[in-house]
């Protein structure tokens, strides 16, 4: 096994979805020709619809049935994989081509044990001299090797009882089980959180050492693959457009497309020239919270219940903070840190112990899907009616409109957006709607929740730069969630970190992010510093 | 973590609320009816004494609360009253008649089952294709026939092109049980055609979703053959949601055969029912009503631990 | 994928749609046109020409008292579509409102609600219609009631499924935020989102509605004569189903007709609903 060998060698490649109207339809994939070496990690990046998952389902010989290639073929370990028959193809997936895929949630068939799931792999792969203990045994080993301590336990749990990264690991082991000698893994990470990620990562890249595996890793995330892939190549429209060195591309992009998805892979808002208006701290805070404890589930039977079971069912232990007038307030925190529970707490929405003091009796908030954020039945002036007349400072006819006009306009929106309708806007117009619908209120704070995470670089851009001029203009005060570093570090002058349902850390930006004082502050900054590269 | 226990007592202590709730219907139905019983039963000729006596016979003049309790006790004992109009007890009319309206149904869920499945399987196989339309096509059609029109049609069918004139002669099962089994497969088919259009149609679109679940991905890459995947991850995926829709079609069966039983002149409960009906003999309405829900109310509970037994999410939540 | 949203059906649907419609309009034509004229009085007997076989005077020939069939068929759908457009009405009010309100509110509230409402789907639906006609005597009104009652779980459950989804989305969090008050939310915020679901559920009732309306007419229980309907006209048509058959197949096929029309435009609604959600 010298390195340099072809494992894969995909060869002008086009592939098309020809039917009875269109015979010759746009090729999906046009002319591919790579080679996959043998022990290296090849990343494969393009939007959706660039072809890198078709390419990669035509390696493993899972294309859907419409699908027709139309020249080209693909060789493994020097076989003609287009030559063999289904069922000689069928029998190189698991035990010499593995694959996993995006959602871990719902991979694994939710009525069957993860051991009997895995079982399957090897009784499909018959071996004879196999029995049911070596079976049992191969799976635990896999299992202890995929990073569970309690490998005999997982084995009869069924897959609700696992969390995501479990999931995702129980789904390596699967695919690692035969030890293939290829391994696609088509987004394993894209539903995971940044701390799962890395994990999930320095995973696959142990086992390709391990079991000498060669990854093809696919994603339409150019950053992911920092420190990742040995290579990458890049795909647009069917077509390989850029292939190079993984440090090369990610540093020093030659081609234009490169560029362009570098940029939108991290949002610069040095160039922005955010002002955020200055903090008075001797002010009285806009928004007190003292000793919040909360947690769903909590009516009276369930509590009986729960107590019963002498089950803690608390998501937020004594939380207390304040946010001041006019400042922009940073929360950051891992997954299942308790952030939303927080702010749903603070938005009334849950019930609590401890006291929630606001200084105005309005307080606004933006959240994180902006297909949601909008009533899909109703047009934009019916948003906009309905938030001031809900703030009960709506006044009659001409007055109103031009109010809400004034509001749109301050957000960048014409008066032509009233009579559109949700559907025919654009995910950072809607966010930008949502915040009208806060600003007409006249709130003295707004809570934003992960508000940028579901857009892209340029609208996250817009949205950032109006949401420090609401700041600076109406000293609104502003709760951010995120976890975005960059963001945070530009324009939060304080920050706060949740973990476990507990404030760990809080100080001024700078002070928190340069000399964390708690570990978890520090792991999730070393989490977000090796896939986004601050 | 809750156990399976746990989730069946549950589901138990719901299954008696609904009895009761069902049970507190049913009365109240029969109490506010417009029209005494008792002079209803006397015919309008008698005199106001007579009927104050038989309403003191039939524990018309107590207050409503010991009315229900004392019916609520009878009818959970099997020990309902006796009918105005047979002077039969009310349980033993319906021990009578159930052999009919059960073996109907039961005939007709078989069929049900027997053919949906095979069909759907196949049809599900290859969706789109000529096979699958026609079948999809067909569906549609008897979906939309209701059970007694598609009766009125069978006997027409049976009479005019297989000249038989047999339909609708009734064999009690102690006599010749494969007789009893002859004379209700025609009624029982005719109850069984549309259920099997909704069982295919939703099989089908189950099964064609569960084949494109990520799972399913997963055990392709694993190398597993489609029969296999067919068998092992498909189907039983499929049958969790399909439980809920085969106790709904119980319950439809159930209620089709009482009007199926009046075209085939058959002696079941429908007919019971019927007469019932048009005698206004209450304690027998009322017991053939309870028991027929309180039949539904059990099938409903089966689905519901079936279901639990099918997946683990709901019973280890 | 914004832009592109305005009503373009799937063809699978539009074939759904002209189908539904083509079986439908025939019953709806039958009946205004009955309104205005009907070849023959559909009462008028006629001795002399007792059960005859479809022929230029009777295209869908006579019954056993001498009256035409297609005059009978015409006026029948009038009661047709009366009682199953009317129950669904009712139902669709009793059954929004009481699911509305679960949904929302969830808790003791729902649990109520559904308490009440499972107990009655526990009885098959026919049954119940039945007893409530034998209690309070059978009469077009009485049928249209009891329909009401029968069918108003079914629309119950959908709004309680949405309703709990449509809960948990932004909008309906912001509204709250906002301070509109809870009646209004359900009203303004959520009902209008229910409608794409309500919409198929409602053609699918019309349609089921049909089956027990026809089913009690058919028992005796239903229409009473001598109003013609599709029930009683083949109950009547029995026992000479071997003499003559036409007595069964036209009103059955126009029965079946309208029903079909009803599944076929459900069916239509919910590959285009879902299809174009979607996306």
């Amino acid at each position: 096994m010298t390195r340099h060998i072809h494992i894969v060698k995909v060869h002008h490649l086009s592939l098309s979805f020809p039917t009875k109207k269109n015979p010759n339809p746009k090729p999906v994939l046009d002319d591919v020709d790579f080679g996959i070496r043998d022990g290296e990690i090849l990343g494969l990046i393009g939007n959706s619809g660039s072809g890198k998952t078709m390419t990669s389902l035509a390696i493993a010989g899972l294309l859907p049935e419409n699908a027709e290639i139309t020249g080209g073929s693909i060789k493994f370990a020097g076989n003609d994989l287009l030559a063999l028959d289904p069922k000689e193809r069928r029998a190189m997936l698991g035990r010499d081509i593995g694959m996993i895929f995006q959602e871990p949630s719902t991979a694994l068939d939710p009525l069957m044990t993860v051991g009997k799931q895995l079982e399957e792999i090897l009784t499909a792969h018959k071996d004879p001299s196999m029995t049911s203990e070596m079976r049992q045994k191969t799976i635990t080993d896999m299992l202890e090797l995929v990073g569970f301590t309690n490998a005999v336990e997982i084995l009869g749990r069924y897959p609700h009882q696992l969390s995501g990264g479990q999931r995702q690991r129980v789904l390596i082991a699967g695919a690692a089980l035969l030890k293939p000698r290829l391994l696609i893994c088509d987004e394993p990470t894209s539903s995971l959180d940044t701390v799962t990620t890395v994990s999930i990562l320095e995973l696959l890249k142990d086992l390709c050492h391990k079991l000498h595996m060669t990854i093809l890793f696919i994603s339409h995330d150019l950053s992911a693959v920092r420190g990742f892939c040995d290579r990458v190549m890049v795909m647009k429209d069917g077509k390989i457009v850029d292939k190079d060195v993984a440090s090369e591309i990610l540093t020093n992009p030659k081609n234009s497309y490169t560029a362009e998805l570098l940029t939108n892979a991290r949002l610069d808002t040095r160039i922005l020239g955010l002002e955020p208006a200055t903090v008075d701290y001797s002010t009285s805070p806009v928004l007190t919270a003292k000793g919040i404890t909360a947690g769903y589930g909590r009516s009276l039977f369930e509590r009986v219940k729960k107590k019963a079971e002498k089950k803690d069912t608390n998501i937020l232990h004594d939380v207390s903070l304040d946010v001041y007038p006019n400042e922009i307030l940073g929360l950051i925190g891992g997954s299942g840190s308790g952030k939303t529970t927080l702010i749903r707490t603070l938005l009334g929405l849950l019930p609590h112990e401890g006291s929630v003091k606001i200084k105005s009796s309005s307080i606004g908030a933006i959240f994180q899907d902006p297909v949601s954020c909008l009533n899909p039945s109703h047009n934009i002036k019916w948003h906009m009616s309905e938030a001031l007349r809900a703030s009960g400072k709506a006044a009659k006819g001409t007055d109103t409109m031009a109010r809400i006009t004034a509001v749109l306009e301050e957000c960048g929106l014409s008066a032509e957006f009233l009579s559109r309708r949700p559907d025919e806007l654009s995910g950072g117009q809607r966010q930008r709607i949502a915040i009208a619908m806060c600003l007409i209120q006249k709130p003295a704070l707004i809570i934003a929740d992960e508000p940028f995470s579901s857009l892209d670089a340029s609208s996250s851009a817009e949205l950032l730069k109006l949401m420090t001029d609401i700041n600076r203009e109406h000293h609104t005060a502003f709760l951010l969630i995120t976890h975005n570093i960059h963001i945070v570090r530009q324009i939060c002058p304080r920050l706060i970190v949740m973990h476990d349902g507990r404030i760990c850390e809080e100080g001024t930006t700078t002070d928190v992010l340069n000399n964390p004082k708690s570990e978890s502050t520090a792991a999730l900054l070393e989490a977000e510093r090796q896939i986004h590269g601050i | 973590m809750k156990s399976k226990s746990g989730y069946i007592i549950g589901k138990i202590i719901e299954l008696i609320l609904t009895l009761l709730v069902v049970s507190l219907l049913v009365f109240i139905a029969f109490s506010v009816i417009p029209g005494d019983a008792a002079r209803v039963m006397l015919g309008p000729n008698a005199s106001d004494s007579q009927v104050e006596l038989l309403r003191a016979e039939l524990g018309l003049d107590k207050p409503l609360v010991s009315r229900y309790f004392s019916w609520l006790l009878g009818i959970f004992t099997f020990n309902p009253g006796v009918s105005y109009s047979y002077s039969i007890d009310v349980s033993e009319l319906i021990a009578q008649r159930l052999p009919v309206t059960l073996g109907t149904s039961a005939i007709a869920m078989i069929m049900v089952i027997i053919v949906s499945y095979p069909l759907a399987i196949l049809s599900a196989r290859k969706p789109g294709r000529l096979g699958d339309q026609i079948c999809s096509v067909i569906g549609h059609v008897l979906f939309a026939i209701p059970p007694y029109v598609a009766s009125l049609l069978l006997i027409l069918l049976a009479s005019s092109v297989f000249s038989l004139l047999t339909v609708g002669n009734y064999v009690k099962p102690s006599d010749d049980f494969f007789g009893y089994i002859g004379c209700l497969l025609l009624p029982s088919f005719a109850i069984a055609l549309p259920k099997i259009a909704m069982s295919f149609k939703f099989l089908r679109s189950s099964i064609i979703e569960q084949q494109s679940s990520d799972y399913v991905r997963t055990s392709k890459s694993h190398g597993l053959s489609d029969f296999k995947i067919l068998i092992r991850h498909v189907l039983p995926n499929s049958n969790v949601s399909s439980i809920t829709i085969i106790s709904i079609i119980m319950s439809d069966i159930l209620g089709g055969s009482l009007i199926v039983e009046q075209v085939f002149n058959l002696p079941g409960l429908g007919r019971l029912l019927l007469s019932a009906v048009q005698g206004r003999d209450f304690p027998l309405l009322s017991g053939i009503v309870f028991y027929i829900a309180f039949i539904t109310v059990i099938l409903y509970f089966i689905s519901d631990i079936a279901s639990s037994f099918a997946d683990p999410r709901i019973r280890l939540k | 994928m914004e832009q592109k949203k305005t009503k373009n059906r799937s063809p699978e649907a539009s074939i759904f749609y002209t189908a539904g419609l083509i079986f439908l309009g025939i019953v709806v034509a039958a009946f205004i046109i009955s309104l205005f004229w009907t070849p023959y009085s559909p009462d008028a007997t006629d001795a002399a020409s007792k059960l005859m076989a479809p022929c230029l005077e009777h295209p869908f020939g006579t019954d056993n008292f001498g009256r035409d069939v297609l005059s009978r068929v015409m006026s029948a759908s009038k009661y047709t579509l009366l009682i199953s457009g009317a129950g669904v009405g009712i139902a669709l009010i009793l059954g929004t409102i009481t699911g509305v309100l679960a949904g929302y509110y969830g808790g003791i509230i729902d649990r109520g609600i559904m308490l009440f409402g499972n107990s009655i789907m526990c009885f098959p639906g026919i049954l119940l219609a039945l007893v409530a006609v034998a209690v309070f005597g059978p009469s077009v009104g009485n049928v249209i009631w009891a329909l009401g009652l029968v069918f108003a779980p079914t629309f119950a459950r959908v709004c309680r499924v949405g309703t709990m989804e449509i809960k948990e989305l932004d909008y309906i969090t912001h509204a709250r935020i906002m301070g509109v008050k809870p009646l209004r939310i359900m009203a303004l915020h959520v009902f209008p989102n229910l409608t794409s679901q309500l919409l198929p559920a409602t053609v699918i009732g019309l349609a089921n509605m049909t089956l027990f309306e026809s089913g009690m007419s058919y028992l005796g229980l239903g229409v009473q004569p001598p109003d013609a309907s599709f029930g009683k006209m083949l109950s009547d048509a029995q026992a000479y189903i071997r003499v003559a058959p036409w007595l069964v197949i036209f009103p059955a096929l126009m029965l079946v007709f309208y029903i079909l029309g009803l599944y076929f435009i459900s069916e239509g609604l919910r590959v285009g609903l879902t299809k174009g959600g979607k996306r």
